[in-house]
């Protein structure tokens, strides 16, 4: 009985602290005002406490054609966007990375241009790279 | 047989019980994320047709998503409570197009309490002429906690409605500075 009510009061916990089951999925949408093939430099705004990710960010980005500048001060005045990201990242026996949005933003007004993401559990999980050719594919792939 | 039959009746009412306390997520409410007592004093004497995109259906093993027809609702919901239009209107004849994309949504996995954090393009076209009144991107939170509900799924999506809620106040209040 005691084991009984120690596995409740656990599942309880659980199912309290958590926010539901997982999937994998990946979007991409660009607004239809932009035109994406226009954008021919772009700086990737490195957030605090990024070793590698901002990098393979850039290194996708100048694979498709575009001249990539990165680093964490403000973009410069003469880009033709502005590229943010969030990464999200889990511990199961080892650390991955579980989920990835990327920005393309207007750099005058900040206007979310065209938007990625990919969610993946750890069962499937990709590699960090992985994750950013996923982003970035879909992104261009909704592009005009 | 009876032995075996013992030991698993209770395993199996206690993931039955998990199964109902967290369950798996609902979709955010359309109701709950349109702003209530929305107050703006400028109301124009056009027709808005609304679209959305961006959103997601919440599957059965997802967490809570806002979808694009509920946002939609949501969103003409407010217009009409606030008057800010004078109607909305379905298909290509209104005066203004309103197009809101949800850009990025940022949703915590785990913890007592949990902020959403949301991220839409809100572009308003006249389509006489379908030239640009605002384009602007607009950044809201909510948050819920513990004491606003015990499951995890349930807070999730409170916290979910509250940063959508936000988000269309700010955005309607964005539309409500211009002069159309």
């Amino acid at each position: 009985m005691q084991k009984f009510l120690k596995l409740l009061a656990l599942l309880g916990l659980v199912a309290s602290l958590t926010t539901g089951c997982a999937v994998n999925r990946a979007t991409g949408s660009v607004d239809p005002s932009a035109n994406l093939s226009a954008l021919k430099t772009m700086y990737v705004k490195k957030i605090a406490d990024d070793d590698n990710t901002y990098t393979l960010i850039a290194d996708k980005l100048r694979s498709k054609g575009v001249t990539v500048t990165s680093g964490s001060e403000a973009a410069p005045g003469n880009v033709d966007a502005v590229v943010t990201y969030i990464d999200k990242w889990m511990w199961d026996i080892t650390m991955y990375m579980l989920e990835l949005t990327i920005t393309i933003r207007d750099p005058k007004t900040d206007f979310p241009l065209a938007t990625g993401n990919s969610f993946h559990t750890s069962l499937t999980r990709l590699s960090p790279k992985e994750m950013v050719n996923e982003v970035v594919d879909n992104i261009y792939k909704g592009a005009k | 047989m009876t032995t075996t039959l013992a030991r698993t009746t209770p395993l199996l009412a206690i993931a039955a019980l998990a199964l109902t306390l967290g369950g798996c997520a609902s979709p955010a409410d359309r109701t709950a994320m349109t702003p209530q007592n929305l107050t703006i004093s400028k109301h124009y004497p056009h027709s808005l047709r609304v679209q959305t995109s961006g959103g997601a259906e919440t599957g059965a093993m997802d967490s809570s998503n806002v979808s694009d027809p509920d946002l939609k609702a949501a969103i003409e919901d407010a217009v009409i409570q606030s008057k800010l239009f004078k109607t909305i209107v379905q298909g290509s004849n209104g005066d203004y197009e309103l197009s809101v994309r949800l850009s990025s949504l940022s949703k915590p996995l785990f913890g007592a309490t949990f902020t959403v954090d949301m991220e839409t393009a809100w572009t308003l076209t006249k389509t006489s002429d379908h030239s640009v009144a605002l384009r602007k991107s607009v950044k809201s939170s909510g948050t819920a906690t513990m004491g606003d509900a015990f499951a995890g799924v349930t807070r999730l999506r409170m916290a979910l409605e509250a940063a959508t809620r936000n988000n269309i106040e700010q955005g309607l209040k964005a539309v409500a500075e211009l002069n159309l």
